[in-house]
């Protein structure tokens, strides 16, 4: 196939489901994690785990980058946003996360100068036409927006702009996958692997996971063909007895990533001894910060950040729904005091969350069924 | 985003997504960029060449 419309092909996609069918064994329950947040909403949004076997269950995964930022880091935004002189600039979604005392958003409200962006580059366009103030990029997510954030740092040091820096919280996509197969309370069988992060890490960085842990990574593209035929390969592959990493995603993911855009995260980022993932607690080498050669640049340095820690409120279970415990639809306040429009957890914010993903769409068909 | 116009010197790319919205993009990452090519991007910048549709 080849046009988008192929690939929501309904007549393809049960041509897939059937052969899903025909792989799975009765009696056997099967746990597939598809680890990327931009997966979770595609399932959704299409329905596909209405196309699958019942005994074949999809559970959501730590990929969405803002469903995994701590409130303390919200707070410490905030912190910096209220500074003199800053204007402070994220991503449309991260305006929304809750913090311990209100979102970003909220602090706009109350007289903060932060403004959305659609990337890295439009803060520091902002910073050009703004000398005389400080502009703060608060940078969220996973390798797929790291080697943006790095190329804007490369530019702001060759262009000479000084009253540019970077907030960094970009995080990497092994640990918490290592720390989710270290975890006792959850079995899973195969992971259909992130497409985009892939499109820059390759696939060798998910070997692990067979070789350590015996379990098949099949990375996946984000149209509905793509996810079904991501999952026939894992069942494929476990009807075989084989376990390996297999790249259903050739047209854009190369088996060795990206190595310009590994290369230029190098130069600028290095790995922090820890880094809190709301729901996950503090994993080692899993966040990223500036290298001392970029440090002039570094929000952390030229500001007093507090560093706030703080435990997510008792009702939202938002970390349960991130290492798969639990189903959107089984936390306590889904839907009724955690909504989109207003959210208490971050898997509510953001289209990649599930709790979104679900509200959005899949609660729906859950209605229907109970109906 | 399928490409529309290169800017090599200033490793940019006038880019159009799907839903007809003009971009610029950074390019550093893939380049050299051909006119008519599909990139995928993530946050203004081009992280992979796109083999096909979507």
């Amino acid at each position: 196939v080849r046009f988008v419309d192929e690939f929501r092909d309904a007549e393809l996609g049960r041509a897939v489901a059937g052969q899903i069918l025909s792989l799975v064994e009765p009696g056997r329950h099967y746990k597939l994690m598809e680890v990327c947040g931009g997966h979770t909403h595609s399932i959704y949004k299409y329905g596909i785990d209405d196309l699958l076997p019942a005994n074949v269950e999809l559970v959501h995964g730590p990929g969405c980058p803002v469903c995994v930022i701590p409130m303390g880091r919200v707070d410490d935004g905030i912190a910096v946003a209220h500074q003199d002189g800053v204007i402070f600039t994220c991503f449309g979604d991260m305006m929304r996360v809750p913090g311990s005392d209100g979102s970003l958003l909220e602090a706009k409200a109350a007289g903060a100068d932060i403004r959305m962006v659609y990337s890295p580059l439009d803060a520091l366009r902002i910073a050009k036409q703004n000398p005389d103030r400080e502009v703060v990029f608060f940078a969220i997510g996973f390798e797929t927006t790291a080697p943006s954030t790095a190329l804007t740092l490369k530019r702001a040091r060759a262009e000479g702009v000084p009253n540019f820096s970077v907030m960094c919280s970009h995080v990497t996509i092994v640990p918490p996958l290592r720390a989710l197969l270290e975890s006792p309370d959850l079995r899973l069988d195969g992971f259909i692997g992130p497409g985009h992060v892939s499109t820059v890490v390759g696939a060798r960085p998910f070997e692990f996971i067979p070789v350590d842990y015996g379990r098949p990574v099949v990375i996946s593209g984000f149209e509905p063909l793509d996810i079904l035929q991501g999952i026939e390969m894992i069942l494929r592959q476990l009807a075989a007895g084989r376990c390996e990493v297999e790249n259903q995603y050739k047209r854009v993911v190369p088996y060795e990533g990206n190595l310009r855009a590994l290369e230029v995260m190098a130069e600028v980022f290095e790995l922090r001894p820890y880094f809190e993932w709301r729901g996950l607690g503090f994993i080692s080498h899993s966040g990223l910060k500036l290298t001392e050669a970029y440090a002039e640049l570094d929000a952390e340095v030229r500001f007093s950040v507090p560093g706030i820690r703080v435990a997510d409120p008792k009702a939202c279970q938002c970390g349960e729904v991130l290492k798969g415990v639990i189903k959107p639809w089984e936390c306590k306040v889904f839907g009724t005091a955690c909504t989109p429009e207003r959210p208490i957890g971050t898997c509510m914010v953001s289209s990649e969350g599930a709790c979104a993903a679900y509200y959005n769409f899949g609660r729906f068909a859950r209605e229907r069924e109970v109906v | 985003m399928t490409v529309l116009r290169v800017d090599e010197g200033r490793e940019l790319a006038l880019c159009a997504a799907d839903d007809g919205r003009h971009e610029t993009v950074e390019i550093a990452l893939v380049a050299p960029v051909r006119p008519a090519q599909r990139l995928l991007v993530h946050a203004g910048t081009a992280i992979a060449h796109q083999a096909g549709q979507p």
